[in-house]
């Protein structure tokens, strides 16, 4: 399994809009997709077209002892997903608990789907911002991560926080692969937008997995419960998320390293 | 002959052998001796005074023909440069024979007529022989110079100061070239771009403050744009000068291709790169033969200077060229003797024993003369400047230069000495229809045996050497257009007063309103057309009802003279000018674009051309734009986007027209660099027309030549009505 992770050190920067399009664009990259949403907000789902009644997900799972595969979502052929799932304030915090004394639990669930789906699907994984017992497991398993961030001056400031963190839990293992950064709604009629972007890239270089444009359509395509790559194909953002996907295949995956 | 093959296609097994062969022939140690090499060549001399000599009765002449042409064509499709030398030789051979059999059988003149006609016929014939031997000699190994890497430290690169001159140009064409030269790739401590106004204009020097480059004026105009770059030569100081015609405009790589033959060769004085046109000149624009058929310049940029620059004599041609400074004032700056101040610049570094180098990769674009008048006004410029070098500072004679720089030289100047000979071939089948004058005194079958292998040869090596550059049949068309026009310019400069005639600044940039046909530029085309109808129908004449007619001879100045119609009409159609409307020309190119609507949404799509002030762009779904939409539209290079405001002016369907909307200048730099100033704009179009064949190439002739007389008949009756001639309107 290829297990990414999509993080960020600051809120608001887009992530599970970021982390639904990019599934879905490695899936229709003929890629077998899993997302797995470890945000409490339990929000991924919004952008996968699955319903509002819905209230299956990994926290009630863990909690009952029953098996992932029961939340396990169908949004396309290629495309599943694992929703956080709807669980009372209390259930989380019993959850969170559950979590931070229990160092394999997600190494364990995602052999369960590893079983059920395959050993060459991707594991894309939605993490809330900021660091979290989330987080931490997320970061414990990942072999790829990628830290999305605006190009904005406080988005920039806490990308130090995210490598930092990746330092100590990533960088040591040796089936980690490598990190990479993704900025969303680039805007280049923007000066502060444009200097903050090159000051990236001349930091980050090669490790600037994608660059996605701002554009409305993203918007959009969320009110009608769609990725921009069905809603409107010939956007910028859909062809960003497209090329994204590519760069992650090609430079940020295990087979990078051992082909 | 099998002309639909195309040349390069050759078996591994021919090239094996030739490639072989010819490894055996130049590893002979024998080379390394100079008397064997003397004796070899004599025996070569001996052996060729034989071929060319030996008197043949017509079946021989024919059996011979036919096996060296046979060869010819196996050679042909044979790659290397070995099968090209071979194709030579073989060509040389045929037209020395013809012309030595033309010298001593057939001349023989009863009468003044015959004489006259006669005599101008053989020397046309000499002087045509003359420039393809030349020729032969200046093109036969083209060098192919690659671009020579600079050094990787880059506080050793040189300064270099870039000029731009103008005179009389627009500022939007100017403003052009000035922000592409802002954007080339060299440390900026180390380049300065230069204004050179000669116009003196407020606008323009207000204009130089505002983006950030030097002005320079001086009060007067002396020695035209020479003076101009001297004055600045004057003022200037970086190490070398990268000279750019206010219509030029340059890519961000051209200094870091170009610079690298100055580290390597100390002696290096010029480099000159291709003058690339990104609009159709008047031929290309009126026949719309526009990246279809090589135009009249490119034989000159993809082989003659490639030639050239083989025996260190590559000219220098006023553009898009680098100099060294120190040997540029050694020489005491840009020649002002002549109105080519270019390639007499050129000539004098060789002779002060400096090298100047070509690189055949176009790293800037420029405009082309948008109007016929104004092309015959340049080339006549060009040509009265070449022959004030025969005058002042003829090639041939004074120190320094090597033979075969002589050479090279002389036969740039005696190129542009081509009126008089092609109007006596466009002629010279008259003399028998008309006049009954003998100017050839053989059979028809002879004239045939030895006239044919002499042009059969010379088409298909000319086809095999050039074919990338000019194709078959279009030297005559080019020529033909221009004959007239520069005959006597070229022949008053050489023969009467060097001193005669100014300096005509290029026109560029004009608009031509609407279209029409250049009853001015015309007349000779007309006079010579009517004229070659006048014999064809004489001839005709003679054929159905004089008895005693001589039906060989008859047919053989007939068909001659359809040739000759042929070449006239085309010439014709080219007379006729067709609207031009647009003063920005656009560049069709497929880059990747993003396009950004009001309301936030974006599209990724194509553009299909640029140009100064906006964009073409296919998007792949319809959507609701309306005509004034204001937009975003984002250009990309490498890793790198620009963003600029437009609106949305054309709409059909998919395709969108964009005009950038009030530019920074800032803003308008970077457009520049995301747009003209690509470094891979031009290679790919560089040489790369349809090839050529000889007979599609006679088949394009002919139908031009046949739309032109279309166009002559839909204007037949206003010859009669002397008011509605237009002559020369250039409209600026």
């Amino acid at each position: 399994m290829n297990i990414l992770c999509f993080t960020s050190a600051k809120g608001g920067v887009g992530k599970s809009t970021v982390t639904a399009n990019l599934s879905m664009a490695l899936a229709k990259a003929g890629q077998r997709v899993l997302t797995l949403d470890l945000d409490p907000q339990n929000a991924l789902r919004f952008h996968q077209g699955i319903p509002l009644s819905v209230e299956a997900g990994i926290a009630p799972c863990t909690l009952r002892q029953t098996s992932w595969l029961e939340a396990c979502f169908e949004c396309t052929p290629t495309l599943y997903a694992l929703p956080y799932g709807v669980v009372s304030e209390e259930e989380r915090e019993a959850f969170e608990e559950q979590l931070s004394h229990d160092e394999s639990w997600l190494n364990r669930g995602l052999s369960q789907m590893e079983a059920a789906l395959g050993p060459d699907t991707w594991v894309v994984i939605d993490t809330p911002p900021g660091p979290s017992i989330y987080m931490r497991h997320a970061l414990s398993n990942a072999h790829t991560v990628m830290v999305v961030t605006l190009p904005d001056a406080a988005s920039y400031a806490t990308l130090p926080t995210m490598e930092s963190l990746i330092q100590k839990y990533c960088l040591p293992r040796e089936d980690f692969v490598d990190y990479g950064i993704i900025i969303n709604q680039l805007d280049y009629s923007r000066q502060l937008s444009k200097d903050v972007a090159q000051v990236i890239r001349e930091r980050y270089g090669p490790r600037i997995a994608g660059l996605i444009h701002r554009d409305q359509y993203v918007c959009e395509a969320l009110a009608y419960d769609q990725s921009v790559l069905d809603y409107a194909p010939y956007s910028q953002a859909a062809q960003d998320f497209i090329e994204c996907a590519d760069a992650i295949q090609a430079n940020f995956t295990l087979s990078r390293i051992s082909p | 002959m099998n002309d639909q093959t195309p040349a390069p296609a050759s078996s591994p097994r021919h090239q094996h052998i030739l490639d072989r062969l010819s490894n055996v022939i130049l590893s002979a140690r024998i080379w390394d001796n100079p008397l064997a090499k003397l004796l070899l060549c004599l025996l070569g001399a001996v052996f060729f005074f034989f071929v060319i000599s030996v008197p043949l009765t017509l079946g021989q002449q024919v059996v011979f023909g036919v096996i060296c042409f046979a060869c010819a064509l196996v050679l042909r499709k044979t790659q290397g440069r070995l099968a090209t030398i071979v194709m030579i030789m073989l060509s040389i051979t045929a037209s020395i024979r013809y012309m030595f059999w033309r010298l001593t059988e057939t001349i023989w003149f009863d009468n003044a007529a015959d004489l006259f006609f006669g005599t101008g016929l053989v020397l046309a014939e000499l002087y045509a022989l003359t420039v393809l031997l030349i020729g032969y000699f200046q093109t036969a190994w083209p060098l192919r110079r690659k671009p020579a890497p600079l050094p990787n430290a880059i506080q050793d690169w040189p300064s270099v100061d870039v000029f731009i001159t103008t005179y009389n140009e627009p500022l939007h064409v100017v403003k052009q070239t000035v922000y592409t030269a802002q954007t080339l790739d060299w440390p900026a401590d180390k380049i300065n771009v230069y204004l050179l106004d000669d116009g003196r204009r407020e606008a323009f020097k207000a204009f130089a403050e505002e983006v950030g480059v030097h002005y320079i004026t001086r009060p007067d105009n002396q020695h035209a744009k020479a003076g101009n770059l001297n004055n600045a030569l004057d003022l200037t100081s970086g190490e070398y000068i990268a000279v750019f015609d206010c219509d030029h405009v340059p890519t961000r790589s051209f200094l870091q291709i170009s610079m690298g033959w100055f580290l390597k060769d100390k002696k290096l004085a010029m480099l000159q790169t291709p003058h690339f046109f990104f609009s159709p000149d008047p031929f290309e624009k009126n026949l719309k033969t526009f990246r279809v058929i090589p135009n009249e310049g490119e034989l000159f940029y993809g082989v003659v200077q490639d030639g050239n620059d083989l025996w260190n004599a590559t000219f220098f041609c006023g553009s898009c060229a680098v100099f060294k400074r120190d040997a540029l004032v050694s020489i005491g700056g840009v020649a002002t003797e002549t109105v080519t101040e270019d390639a007499h610049t050129a000539l004098k570094l060789n002779r002060a024993g400096y090298n100047t180098a070509y690189l055949a990769i176009p790293q800037a674009a420029g405009l082309a003369t948008e109007s016929l008048s104004a092309h015959i006004g340049q080339r006549i410029r060009w040509a009265r400047g070449m022959a004030q070098i025969g005058r002042v500072d003829n090639p041939l004679l004074g120190k320094g230069l090597n033979f075969a720089q002589r050479l090279c030289y002389f036969n740039a100047l005696m190129h542009f000495f081509y009126g008089l000979p092609r109007l006596i071939f466009l002629t010279a089948p008259l003399a028998y229809l008309f006049f009954g004058a003998h100017v050839f005194i053989a059979s028809a079958s002879m004239i045939a045996a030895f006239a044919l292998p002499h042009l059969m040869h010379a088409s298909i090596t000319n086809s095999r050497m050039q074919g990338r550059f000019r194709h078959s049949f279009w030297n005559e068309v080019y020529e033909s257009v221009l004959a007239w026009y520069i005959m006597r310019p070229v022949l008053t400069a050489f023969f009467i007063n060097p001193k005669a005639g100014g300096f005509n600044v290029t026109a560029k940039g004009g608009l031509i309103e609407k279209s029409y046909f250049d009853w001015g530029i015309a007349r000779p085309y007309i006079i010579l057309l009517l004229l070659n109808l006048a014999g064809i129908a004489i001839g005709i004449g003679q054929l159905l009802f004089n008895s005693h007619a001589d039906v060989g001879t008859l047919i053989i100045n007939l068909l001659w003279t359809v040739y000759n119609i042929m070449m006239c009409a085309a010439s014709l159609a080219v007379a006729s000018e067709s609207r031009q409307i647009r003063s920005n020309p656009r560049v069709e190119a497929q880059l990747q674009a993003t396009l950004m609507f009001a309301d936030g949404k974006t599209i990724a799509c194509q553009t299909t051309d640029f140009s100064q002030e906006g964009l073409g762009l296919r998007i792949p779904v319809d959507l609701p734009i309306q005509l004034g939409d204001p937009v975003q539209v984002s250009l990309y290079l490498n890793n790198d986007e620009g963003t600029f405001p437009a609106v949305v002016a054309f709409r059909h369907q998919q395709q969108l027209g964009l005009r950038l909307d009030q530019l920074s200048v800032p803003q308008q730099v970077e457009f520049a660099r995301l747009t003209f100033a690509r470094a891979d704009n031009w290679a790919p179009s560089w040489g790369h027309t349809t090839p050529d064949t000889p007979l599609m190439a006679l088949k394009s002739v002919l139908l031009i030549g046949m739309r032109g007389m279309g166009i002559l008949g839909t204007h037949m009756l206003d010859i009669f009505r002397p008011s509605k001639r237009t002559s020369s309107n250039e409209s600026h």
